[in-house]
């Protein structure tokens, strides 16, 4: 019976709570590799951030295009939420005025490192989850 | 910025590699492995699919 209260008590504490869960994925999404920082990956959460910086920056200066959900067309619905999840940088790039050229010549490549730097960020905030759920050191 | 294809393909693959190597392994070491081979791959499969769409019109 006491190990069993024992047990209890270790999984437990071995169990983040779901307010914490929450908060360090929140962060995560909003800026890349801030998870990490948090839960202690200093290393990881900076080559984290860099990289997917990197790639957002290369997309901005490529004149990759921001889609938007108001297209009525579900691939562009899909790649707006695609672009969301790099977090806070897209929203305030819009807001300093950023659009896009569809018509540059490399847009294209453009708008993928955009997307792409969006899905990135999505695996790091679910390795942020598997950390703190002590399923990865 | 005017990158040309393959430019756009290398950073694009080096960059990719980097964070796959980050999240899937655990020493540096075996991150810089794993990056390594998957940015390899990365570019390998590219010019192998270029080269097999060549032909194409």
């Amino acid at each position: 019976m006491a190990n069993k209260a024992v047990q209890e008590a270790v999984s437990a504490k071995a169990q983040p709570k779901m307010s914490t869960l929450v908060r360090l994925c929140a962060a995560a999404w909003l800026v890349p590799g801030l998870g990490h920082l948090l839960l202690g990956r200093k290393w990881r959460g900076l080559i984290l951030c860099a990289t997917i910086v990197v790639m957002f920056l290369m997309g901005i200066a490529m004149q990759g295009e921001f889609f938007s959900t108001s297209s009525g067309s579900y691939l562009q619905t899909l790649g707006y939420f695609g672009e969301l999840c790099v977090g806070v940088a897209m929203p305030a790039a819009r807001f300093f005025g950023y659009a896009g050229d569809p018509l540059f010549v490399c847009a294209d490549y453009g708008t993928a490192y955009l997307v792409a730097a969006g899905m990135l960020n999505v695996l790091a905030i679910l390795d942020v989850y598997d950390i703190a759920m002590g399923r990865k050191p | 910025m005017v990158v040309s294809h393959f430019v756009a393909l290398v950073l694009f693959s080096f960059l990719v590699s980097v964070v796959f190597g980050v999240l899937s392994k655990n020493t540096p070491r075996e991150r810089v492995l794993y990056g390594a081979k998957v940015f390899g791959v990365f570019i390998g499969v590219a010019l192998l699919l270029g080269w097999i769409m060549y032909p194409a019109p």
